[in-house]
C-alpha cells in the first residue's frame, strides 16, 4: 500500500515537473496576409478553414486548456510546427499563383483521403471532423477556386 | 421501347469498358520525352497508378490519370513532382533499400525536375 503511495506521489511530481517545460504558443494572430482576408471565400468552406485547419496551418492557435497541459502540450507544439512547415495560411497574400493552386490541390489530396484534419486531432477536437458533404464541399471549392485564381492571372 | 433500353445498356456498358480502359494506361497517357518516360518508368509508375497497391502513393499522384485533372491541379501536381524530386524526397529511402535499381540517377533527377518546371510553364501559357 505504501509503495502504492510512494509511486503515486513520484508520478504526480513528475506531472508537475513537466509543466514547467512549455512549448511557445502559437499565438502570432492569423495576420494581414492570412487567406480570410486576402480572399472572398465561400463562408462555409472560410468556417471549415477557421474550425478544422488554421490551429496547425495558421499564426493561431486556438488553445483549449487541455492542449496547454503537458505532456499534450508537447505534442499539439510539434504537430503545428510540422503543420505550419507544410502549410501557413497566414501566409497566403505572399504566395504566387503557381504556389496558391498547388496548395488548394494539396488541400483537396488531404481532405480526399482523410489525411487530414489529423485523425489525431479530430478524435480530441470533435467539431474539427469535417463530415462527407463539407469533405465533397472542400474538393469542388479547391478545383473552382484554382480555375479562378488562373483566370485572374490571364 | 425494349430496344431502346438493350441499346441504351450497351452504350453505358460501353462507356464503362472505354473508361476502364483509359485508367489502366501507362503515363503515355500523359505525353512526355522518351527520357523523361523512362525515367518515370523506372523510379515512379510502380506506385504511382491508378492500379497501385500503394493507396496512398496513388491518391497522392497518379500518372494514368494526371492529364484528366483541372489545369489549376496539373500544374499543382508537376509543382510538387519538382519540388519532391528537388527535395530528394522520391523514391523514398525505404523503398529504395530493397529496390536500389529504381534509384534515379543524377542526369534523371535533373531531367524530372527541368521536365516538371518545364510542364508548369506550359500549363500557365495555355
Amino acid at each position: 500500500m505504501k509503495k502504492i503511495k510512494i509511486a503515486g506521489l513520484v508520478l504526480a511530481g513528475i506531472f508537475i515537473v513537466i509543466q514547467f517545460f512549455r512549448p511557445e504558443l502559437n499565438n502570432g494572430g492569423l495576420g494581414e496576409n492570412n487567406i480570410l482576408t486576402k480572399e472572398q471565400l465561400p463562408e462555409a468552406i472560410g468556417a471549415m478553414l477557421k474550425h478544422s485547419c488554421f490551429d496547425c496551418h495558421s499564426n493561431q492557435t486556438n488553445y483549449p486548456w487541455y492542449d496547454r497541459i503537458a505532456p499534450a502540450s508537447w505534442m499539439v507544439a510539434q504537430h503545428i510546427k510540422e503543420g505550419k512547415k507544410q502549410l501557413n495560411l497566414s501566409d497566403w497574400g505572399s504566395k504566387d499563383v503557381i504556389d496558391k493552386v498547388t496548395i488548394l490541390g494539396g488541400i483537396r489530396d488531404e481532405v480526399k483521403s482523410g489525411s487530414m484534419p489529423l485523425p489525431a486531432y479530430t478524435l480530441i477536437h470533435r467539431d474539427a471532423k469535417l463530415s462527407k458533404d463539407q469533405v465533397n464541399e472542400m474538393i469542388l471549392w479547391t478545383d473552382k477556386f484554382g480555375e479562378e485564381l488562373l483566370a485572374k492571372e490571364e | 421501347m425494349k430496344r431502346l433500353l438493350v441499346l441504351f445498356s450497351i452504350l453505358a456498358l460501353g462507356i464503362v469498358f472505354v473508361s476502364f480502359t483509359l485508367s489502366q494506361t501507362s503515363p503515355a497517357s500523359v505525353q512526355m520525352p522518351d527520357n523523361v518516360k523512362a525515367a518515370i518508368d523506372k523510379s515512379c509508375f510502380g506506385c504511382h497508378n491508378s492500379a497501385s497497391q500503394n493507396v496512398k502513393a496513388k491518391e497522392k499522384l497518379d500518372f494514368s490519370t494526371l492529364s484528366s485533372l483541372s489545369k489549376a491541379a496539373q500544374i499543382g501536381k508537376y509543382r510538387e513532382i519538382g519540388e519532391t524530386i528537388k527535395n530528394g524526397e522520391m523514391p523514398p529511402k525505404k523503398f529504395l533499400d530493397n529496390n536500389p535499381d529504381k534509384k534515379l540517377t543524377e542526369e534523371e533527377t535533373k531531367l524530372l525536375i527541368k521536365w516538371a518546371e518545364g510542364e508548369v510553364k506550359n500549363l500557365m501559357k495555355k
